[in-house]
């Protein structure tokens, strides 16, 4: 962006934060610079990303759920090329086509829907702390974290065998290019081409899994109710969020049980507790920093206007610990009472596969009450990601009941 | 204020004050209800705020979008001739005394 351009002469009087919001030391430790930025106003300039950071909960809570005015269709990224080539999915698109697309993407992760594979689900789960319980000390995410999501849901999407291996990287390159254009998004954009290479030479027809989500495409496109060349872009909505949001979540409520002996105490407990435990952990942790909308007309957030063609990051992780908001922000607390925590989003966009992630944390943890004494964890290992906060490696030892 | 009256599953009936221009579902949330998630916020996007509303309230609330139509389609207990989503009923004077029953499961 050129300096002396409209944006830069409005934003001159708004607070601005000169940090650029995708660089390794935010993604390292983020939280200070939300409490800045929350601190700053409602609506900050960030000069190095060219975007207006939204940080405090009840604008965050405002702006999604004004999606006619702060719109997902021209892209949802912090990176202008990612916004090129992004629209047409389920996650940049606005109403009509998005409401049309929701219900096509979403119906396979309803709560009926997935009470078809609760039981297999909890099964596994089972089985599974069964097994981490004799193991001396394991790797938190991939022994723990990853095991469903890559045994059971890259089975549901249905790719064939090539692409369920290969969908963690992609997913992680997607996350990427999601955020800032740095480095990391130029690594990433040759293994998005690579996934969409193979979507649409591979991940055929004759290929998929006959029942699977990507072959309810299929049937969607021959029925009508969708273009043939739609199932391509929807694909995407499944090939990126499925797994790593809940591997990443997961690994953070592991993190923190671990951390906060007392709390795991309660869950063991009292297990009805654990729904609202897996929401504190993805309130503090939130596994999807932000997105960002576009501004379609000159909007207000808090005193600070945002002129219209502009573009907003929704900070869903600064929402999250807004002290406006939440008392002991930084505190895990698996009794509070979270309801309107944006860690799965809010309004129309708000997380399509929450259930399903919330089911397979679910199954874990209430294994864990009926096997698992006390959790001890090491130090985790970030993972660096432009969009995503989660950890690469965390060692565990769980102590049997 | 008008009161809302959940009967739980669990036989219990739980009478709240609901803020006119609230939906019941945030009645619910900020009373305390269990048994109504609402994971979405609202957004009628997720189907867990599943209740059964008594039929004689049935012809006083706001009618069914054609989007809360489809999404009770997947809620978790069987949906039934009175499944509305709560989040989609706004409190108004005319629902004081409003009966609805929370289903034994939204998943």
């Amino acid at each position: 962006m050129s300096v002396g351009s409209p944006t830069l002469v409005r934003a001159s009087r708004a607070p601005v934060y000169e940090v650029d919001i995708y660089s390794d030391e935010v993604i390292r430790d983020p939280y200070p610079h939300y409490r800045r930025i929350r601190a700053l106003g409602a609506a900050v300039w960030l000069p190095l990303n060219g975007l207006w950071a939204i940080g405090r909960h009840a604008d965050v809570r405002a702006v999604l759920a004004d999606h006619v005015n702060f719109r997902s269709g021209h892209g949802v990224s912090g990176n202008s090329a990612a916004n090129k080539i992004a629209p047409g999915n389920l996650l940049a698109s606005d109403p009509p086509l998005h409401d049309h697309l929701r219900r096509i993407v979403a119906a396979p992760l309803s709560p009926r829907s997935l009470a078809m594979v609760k039981e297999r689900i909890e099964e596994t789960a089972d089985a599974l702390v069964d097994r981490l319980v004799q193991r001396s000390s394991f790797d938190g995410m991939a022994d723990l974290a990853q095991y469903l999501p890559v045994s059971i849901v890259s089975e549901l999407v249905g790719m064939p065998e090539h692409g369920r291996e290969n969908m963690l990287r992609w997913a992680s390159a997607v996350f990427d290019m999601l955020g800032g254009d740095n480095e990391r998004a130029a690594a990433a954009m040759p293994i998005i081409m690579e996934m969409r290479a193979y979507t649409a030479n591979e991940a055929t027809r004759d290929k998929v899994r006959p029942g699977g989500w990507v072959a309810m495409l299929y049937d969607a496109a021959d029925q009508g109710v969708i273009r043939p060349e739609q199932v391509q872009v929807l694909m995407r909505d499944y090939l990126g969020p499925s797994l790593d949001t809940t591997i990443f979540a997961t690994g953070h409520l592991m993190y923190l049980l671990g951390q906060n002996p007392d709390q795991w105490q309660m869950l063991r407990d009292d297990p009805t507790l654990i729904p609202n435990a897996i929401n504190e952990a993805v309130r503090l942790e939130s596994p999807i920093r932000g997105f960002t909308r576009y501004a379609a007309a000159d909007r207000h957030v808090g005193d600070t206007l945002i002129p219209s063609g502009d573009r907003a990051l929704i900070l869903y992780a600064s929402a999250n610990r807004d002290e406006r908001r939440w008392e002991r922000p930084d505190t895990f607390d698996v009794k509070r009472i979270l309801t309107d925590h944006v860690g799965f989003g809010h309004g129309i966009h708000s997380c399509a596969g929450m259930q399903l992630a919330r089911l397979e944390i679910r199954s874990i943890v209430t294994a864990m009450t009926k096997q698992v004494k006390s959790i001890q964890v090491g130090e985790p290992t970030l993972a660096m990601n432009n969009v995503l906060r989660g950890y690469e490696r965390l060692p565990m030892t769980f102590l049997a009941a | 204020m008008p009161q809302v009256l959940f009967t739980l599953h669990n036989g219990t009936v739980m009478s709240v004050a609901a803020a006119t221009g609230h939906s019941v579902m945030e009645a619910a949330r900020n009373n305390g209800v269990p048994g109504i998630v609402a994971e979405c916020g609202g957004a009628a996007m997720c189907a867990t705020c599943h209740v059964y509303v008594d039929p004689k309230w049935l012809g006083k609330i706001a009618a069914m979008s054609d989007f809360e139509d489809e999404l009770l389609e997947g809620t978790g207990s069987p949906r039934m001739e009175t499944s509305r989503l709560s989040c989609q009923i706004p409190i108004d004077d005319g629902l004081d005394g409003l009966e609805v029953t929370v289903p034994p499961s939204q998943y």
